[in-house]
């Protein structure tokens, strides 16, 4: 790993990133007319009806987007550090485990899963260990939250076992 | 005077020890439940309100009161410390207060958010007590113009949190007015960009994308560096507490900051995020350190933490004069005030004031308990950074998905967070700040909405919005913040300006 | 409409199998609610006077009510269980939202309570009576500014229907939505407005304070010992009932149905329900049965004529 001292590109190439950027906030732009010339403009009495701002906002969203083709094109955005790809996986993809398993498994359980693979993001490999710590802490939490203060956590196979 | 014979008679209730025990619990609860990301006060106080049921009446409002002050409070710490706001009007306390605490001076950070709510705490109920009623008359003067100005006023302020440039801070700003079209207009009921799906219909909820961009997109950030960064922060550079030079630079701040967030606040459409915005952008016009703002500013935490506290006690000059409920939290706080028989109207004054200076004295109480509890509690707070990177980030996505679900229990819900996550962790890596989308989704529905009330009451009649008094001097203010700079810069005084822009993360 | 299906299809296959409790409660609002707080008022009541041991209530907030419909037809197909408490707001966003589950996909069994619209003008305007203000609508319906709830919600189809009884095209009417009662009082207080609809106990206060001018109220007869003719009375023929009632899951056999009305008849009788109206001034307006279909169908039919009228639904 090259710490601190990374590639560091000649600024005068364009900035591929940024022009995907531009294209990202042109395509916003492009979906909200798509969607706003939809609308019947019943404005009533304002002549500033329902479109009238959504159309504002998209035409700023398309100035914008040639603004960066232009800053991309100069080189004039901020180097950027290298990111590790890796860590961020094993977030997302316990962000949506959670997600996915939340209504079925229950909130400590599902939970308990996105707090191991967050801890194994930053480096802590041993999942055999992380996972019951997590699931463990994610029901005392359950049960303060859910028994003690009434708020509507999902509960699943082991907050059954329970209560 | 019966106004003061009142207020003492009620500080003597609230000040016996089983009265001064029950707020001493009830600001613990709401900062513990405060604390969470995506729990605001509307949500700590709902939650905590059947807890006082159990109680007598005195106790229970006593004990209540300090739950909402505790819910307000609690958002602040996990925003100094760990860049998690955990409510919409705690995000402006990230910008610098974040930056403090990185530079290991998040005790000072923390002390000033504390002692600020607490002094703006006090003018603010005090306010409420004596002059609420000449409040009232001004927030109802208020009407679409000049809340339209008013949010004029507010975006032309935005730009004071748009980083080091100004093509980014616009992107981010636009991504978040065009967030905030989706759902129903309000005020012709069709939906907007929602593509038929009916979880969209309702928009996208403030403290969901504020969670996700802030708590999400950060952790991503954090991981995403690897090995290069040190494991943990030093949580402590120097003395925990504030320096002599921290208390001058606060104590203005803490002023300005409630004179601007207790009016705002009691508009009915004001709301709480507006007075920490302009606050902040009222600090970072009147500092004498220009070079710290973006580093970590410490008036930048003081003025805004105040401008909170002070809108709250704000939301309740219309709620206890009128009877109006102008936010969530006013709303259950109704619910909570017809469970001790206070009915709250413009009769409330004259027909019930035990109650009413009981609540006062109460709010009072549970402010200095406010203060008691969380002091002491600072030097804890700072060593949650020494906690071991994995397990600290693990457990604020646990925390931050835990509010998430405790408001709406929905796949959808958490999808957003994922989703809004992700762009949060991308605008880092692209060096977009993250505040102005937060700023435009807030923003942006209320300027939209006044503008065409305004205009449809005028029936199309555009002058209508430059012709009153206090709407025109809003505008000419703006005008103003937006001008001002920019002769500054051409007579040649620009090299703080320039050197603000140069200052980077 | 593909996302749609795929959602309530995601969200049955995830749905928790129901566990041992008498009824679950489906609130289809945020906690705080006009919603929210029938469901909760249900759930005491049944449990205090014996109806049910054990009742849970859960938000299903969103649209109008119409995301907690689409769920409830769903996932609680035949469970003679459930419960979920709707209004006369469901009805026109049903409308509004092109929602493809419609009160037709549940079971209605009875409507439990209901609130009167009032109209109000500021306690310093130089409208006196209701027949001013239809003069005035009258002259130049531009001119007159009314503050209420959202966008073909009650107070805007109250509206649109004075206007309709009093000659005047519905879709002229200059109608400012807010986001909610409070902040549309603030604008009739601050007379921002020209006039403000809205149900009566939001402004009830206001009224006896003396700060705002109640012109009518909306319902078939005057409401007791208040000072103010029905719209009948004053010249405009329109009855408005914001009503609240509790459905059943769809797919139940006949006797499941019975069983569920008879439980509900049951609360709607008992002390304990009695009580709670009293305390939240709500009305009450029993209806079950065939006469509570009829008045339904009655009801959506002219909900539907009305938002066509203002131009809300076409």
């Amino acid at each position: 790993m090259t710490k601190g001292h990374h590639p560091s590109t000649p600024t005068r190439r364009p900035d591929r990133a940024a022009l995907f950027i531009a294209a990202v906030l042109a395509a916003i732009a492009g979906l909200i007319f798509w969607d706003v010339s939809r609308l019947t403009g019943t404005a009533g009495y304002s002549q500033v009806g329902p479109t009238t701002v959504p159309y504002a906002i998209a035409w700023c969203l398309l100035g914008l987007s040639i603004w960066t083709v232009f800053e991309a094109l100069r080189g004039d955005f901020p180097e950027r550090e290298r990111q590790e790809v890796a860590p961020v996986i094993w977030i997302v993809a316990g962000l949506a485990a959670q997600m996915l398993l939340l209504n079925v498994a229950g909130f400590s359980i599902a939970t308990g899963i996105l707090f191991a693979l967050t801890a194994r993001g930053f480096g802590k490999r041993r999942l055999w260990l992380s996972l019951p710590v997590g699931i463990v802490l994610c029901f005392v939490v359950w049960v303060v939250f859910a028994k003690l203060l009434q708020l509507s956590l999902p509960a699943g196979p082991l907050e059954r076992l329970f209560f | 005077m019966a106004t003061f014979d009142f207020l003492l008679q009620g500080l003597l209730v609230a000040a016996q020890p089983m009265n001064l025990l029950y707020a001493l619990i009830g600001v613990t609860l709401g900062t513990a439940v405060g604390v969470l990301p995506g729990i605001g006060p509307a949500l700590t106080v709902a939650l905590l309100l059947p807890v006082t049921y159990r109680l007598d009446p005195g106790g229970s409002l006593i004990m209540f009161a300090g739950i909402y002050y505790g819910g307000m409070y609690g958002g602040s710490t996990t925003s100094i410390l760990l860049n998690t706001p955990g409510e919409s009007a705690s995000i402006v306390t990230a910008l610098e207060g974040n930056k403090m605490a990185r530079a290991g001076r998040g005790g000072p950070a923390l002390a000033t958010a504390a002692i600020g709510s607490f002094v703006a705490g006090l003018i603010a109920t005090l306010g409420l007590a004596f002059i609420a009623p000449y409040i009232v008359k001004l927030a109802l003067v208020f009407g679409p113009r000049e809340y339209f100005a008013l949010m004029v006023l507010a975006f032309v302020t935005v730009s004071s949190a748009f980083g080091d440039s100004t093509l980014r801070g616009l992107t981010s700003l636009f991504v978040g007015l065009a967030l905030a079209v989706v759902g129903i207009d309000q005020l012709t009921g069709q939906a907007r960009l929602s593509f038929g799906v009916p979880e969209l219909l309702d928009g996208i909820e403030v403290t969901t994308l504020a969670v996700a961009m802030f708590a999400i997109g950060e952790t991503l950030f954090i991981a995403a560096q690897g090995d290069k960064g040190p494991d943990k922060v030093e949580a402590v550079r120097g003395s925990v507490w504030m320096s002599a030079a921290d208390w001058a630079r606060s104590w203005k701040a803490w002023l300005r900051g409630t004179v601007i967030g207790f009016p705002i606040g009691a508009m009915p459409a004001g709301g709480a995020e507006i007075g920490t915005f302009l606050s902040y952008a009222t600090e970072k016009r009147l500092t004498k350190h220009p070079e710290e703002f973006g580093n970590g500013a410490i008036e930048g935490v003081a003025g805004p933490e105040a401008a909170n506290n002070a809108s709250a006690a704000g939301t309740l000059v219309p709620l206890l004069t009128l009877g109006l409920p102008t936010t969530a939290t006013a709303a259950i706080m109704l619910a909570g005030f017809q469970q001790y028989g206070l009915q709250p109207g413009p009769l409330l004054f004259a027909t019930n004031p035990q109650l009413v200076w009981g609540l006062i004295a109460s709010l009072l109480i549970a402010n200095f308990m406010l203060l008691v509890l969380n002091l002491p509690l600072i030097g804890l707070w700072v060593k949650l950074l020494t906690i071991p990177k994995p397990w600290l980030y693990a457990g604020i996505l646990l925390f931050a998905t835990l509010g998430t679900i405790g408001a709406n229990p929905s796949v959808y819900e958490l999808g957003m967070l994922l989703a809004f996550g992700l762009l949060g962790y991308a605008m880092r890596v692209f060096g977009y700040p993250i505040a102005p989308v937060v700023v435009g989704l807030i923003l942006g529905p209320l300027a939209e909405q006044q503008l065409r009330r305004a205009l449809s009451i005028s029936q199309g009649d555009i002058t209508v919005l430059f012709t009153s008094p206090i709407a025109a001097v809003l505008l000419v203010i703006a005008a103003a913040a937006l001008i001002v700079p920019l002769i500054l810069r051409a007579r040649g005084r620009g090299e703080v300006l320039a050197q603000l822009a140069a200052s980077e993360d | 409409m593909k996302h749609f299906f795929l959602a309530t299809i995601l969200a049955g296959a995830m749905a928790l199998p129901a566990f041992a409790a008498d009824y679950t409660i489906i609130a289809p609002a945020n906690p705080g609610g006009g919603w929210d707080q029938t469901a909760r008022s249900l759930q005491t009541v049944m449990q205090q006077e014996g109806i049910s041991g054990n009742v849970q209530v859960q938000n299903v907030p969103g649209a109008g009510g119409t995301i907690g419909l689409a769920q409830f037809a769903s996932q609680q197909k035949g469970n003679p269980n459930a419960l979920i408490v709707g209004g006369y707001v469901m009805v026109g966003a049903i409308l509004t939202n092109k929602s493809p589950v419609t009160l037709k996909d549940v079971t209605p069994i009875a409507r439990l309570t209901g609130e009167y619209e009032a109209v109000v003008v500021p306690a310093a305007s130089e409208i006196k009576t209701m027949g001013d203000l239809v003069e005035a609508l009258k002259k130049d319906p531009g001119a007159v500014s009314w503050a209420g709830g959202s966008a073909g919600g009650t107070d805007h189809i109250a509206v649109g229907l004075i206007a309709k009884a009093a000659g005047v095209d519905p879709t002229k009417i200059n109608y400012i939505a807010y986001s909610g009662g409070g902040e549309a009082l603030a604008a009739i207080l601050g007379s921002q407005v020209t006039a403000g609809v809205s149900g009566y106990g939001e402004f009830e206060s206001q009224i006896k304070a003396g700060t705002l001018r109640l012109l009518a109220v909306s319902g078939p007869e005057r409401i007791a010992g208040v000072d103010a003719p029905t719209l009948k009375e004053a010249g405009v023929d329109v009855v408005v009932e914001n009503w609240r009632m509790v459905a059943a899951a769809p797919g139940l056999t006949d006797e499941q149905k019975a069983a569920v009305s008879a439980d509900i008849e049951k609360l709607a009788k008992s002390a304990g329900w009695q009580e709670v109206l009293k305390t939240k001034g709500w009305q009450d307006s029993y209806l079950a049965g065939d006469a509570f279909n009829a008045q339904l169908e009655k009801d959506v039919a002219a909900t539907e004529g009305v938002l066509k009228d203002i131009g809300l639904v076409k």
